[in-house]
């Protein structure tokens, strides 16, 4: 069975800075391909962290906001576990840095792990395992990401699409939760679809100093080294093929059939790519929230969004299947029960910690 | 599944008018044709013809026959 068993989401938060970029106003499409870049992408605008925001200081808004629903002592958590790409330094681990800063006693576990657009997945079935393998009683997945601060502002391919978020799931030893129900996958020959190739040891550059000149790309466009770059074809047509089954999987493990869960909840890369998959697993737009047209990308942060963007859906209780899939390649797919009125609605911060 | 009916699938999701193609026309020259046309490409291969179109097929194509040909290559392929 592949599956987390006794663990129960309590609650899921999510939080945003206030800065909002319209694909309007973007100099770098003319007018009529800002029209055209919206249609096609569902983006119509995006927040944005201000200079000296971090993914560490979004997550710990959410963290602090599911803290505070749930009534819990940070002294009763035990394991505190980041996904980001966007740390707060290379060394050390910014979930021990978070640990410090939420009041978390120093008997909570903290890790990090570098991951994207799978992230939730991949952290329900961590998250889930390590406490449930432990005996932790408490835990708190927080995914977020400032990808604003990673590509080149010109880069029309990958600038517009992203927005900044941070979230936490709360999780909790339940021996009367349903099963976790999960399928994970990794397909590294894709790794050039997404990559920031400069700053890390194997690409053999200086360190990164904002001094570095500017290199073309092969499709023309000028980057630092440790600027993203975003191949949208081949991310595209990786996640038109092989998600699909991802979900299909994690659905028929679960025992329940696709008309079961309340909802289909998908990373938010795209509303082409969402609605072909969607068209594919039979479920129809009222069974897919989604997020991307006033947050755009949130990367690793895009299902929890998506999940408190649409808050009100989730005042009872919901059967959910939820697929992250891109930078890797990494995809995942994870059927799970949210309880009643455990979806907060997003918050606005743009405070620094 | 012939050419002409695969130029009018194109030209629908490039959003242009069907008459103004050939199996010769080098698609990517159009004034209009632009990265988001690639996935509109990429989208309508997989709705209609049940195969997947890669970025490099893509990239490696200049005419809308060139594209037929991965396109109508992946189906036979798929059978």
């Amino acid at each position: 069975m592949n599956a987390v068993t006794g663990v129960a989401l309590r609650a899921v938060t999510a939080a945003t800075p206030t800065r909002v970029a319209r694909t309007a106003d973007y100099a770098y499409l003319e007018p009529d391909e800002r029209q055209r870049f919206q249609k096609a992408t569902g983006i119509a605008e995006r927040r944005i962290v201000a200079a000296g925001q971090c993914a560490s200081d979004l997550c710990l808004a959410a963290a602090k906001a599911a803290l505070a629903h749930l009534g819990w002592d940070p002294a009763s958590v035990g394991a505190l576990i980041l996904i980001t790409q966007t740390g707060d330094q290379p060394v050390p681990a910014t979930s021990i840095v978070l640990q410090d800063k939420l009041g978390l006693p120093s008997a909570c576990m903290a890790f990090d792990i570098n991951l994207g657009c799978s992230s939730y997945p991949y952290g329900l079935a961590v998250a889930g395992s390590v406490m449930r393998t432990l005996g932790i009683a408490r835990g708190l997945l927080l995914i977020g990401d400032v990808s604003s601060r990673l590509c080149a502002e010109h880069d029309k391919s990958a600038w517009p699409l992203f927005g900044d978020a941070g979230s936490a799931t709360a999780l909790e030893l339940d021996e009367s939760a349903p099963p976790i129900h999960l399928d994970l996958c990794s397909d590294g020959a894709g790794k050039e679809a997404i990559i920031i190739p400069g700053g890390g040891l194997a690409s053999r550059l200086p360190p990164v100093d904002g001094h570095i000149a500017d290199a073309i790309g092969s499709d023309g466009v000028p980057r630092r080294a440790d600027n993203l770059v975003l191949r949208g074809a081949d991310i595209f047509s990786f996640a038109i093929s092989r998600v699909p089954g991802s979900i299909q999987r994690a659905i028929a493990s679960s025992g329940r059939a696709a008309q079961d869960f309340d909802f289909l909840l998908l990373h938010q890369a795209n509303r082409m790519i969402n609605d072909t998959i969607a068209r594919k697993l039979g479920f129809a737009s009222d069974r897919v929230p989604t997020s991307i047209e006033h947050y755009g990308n949130t990367s690793s942060a895009s299902i929890p969004v998506t999940l408190c963007a649409n808050a009100a859906l989730f005042d009872v209780p919901r059967w959910v299947v939820a697929s992250g899939f891109g930078v890797g390649l990494s995809w995942g797919s994870a059927t799970f029960q949210l309880p009643a009125a455990a979806v907060l609605p997003c918050i606005d911060t743009d405070d620094v910690h | 599944m012939t050419i002409d009916d695969f130029i009018g699938k194109f030209a629908f999701a490039i959003e242009v008018d069907a008459d103004t193609l050939t199996p010769d026309t080098r698609y990517k020259e159009l004034p209009s044709w632009d990265s988001l046309n690639t996935l509109a490409v990429i989208a309508m291969a997989d709705a209609d013809y049940g195969v997947t179109v890669t970025g490099r097929d893509i990239e490696a194509s200049a005419t809308v026959a060139d594209i037929w040909a991965i396109v109508s290559s992946k189906c036979a392929a798929a059978k």
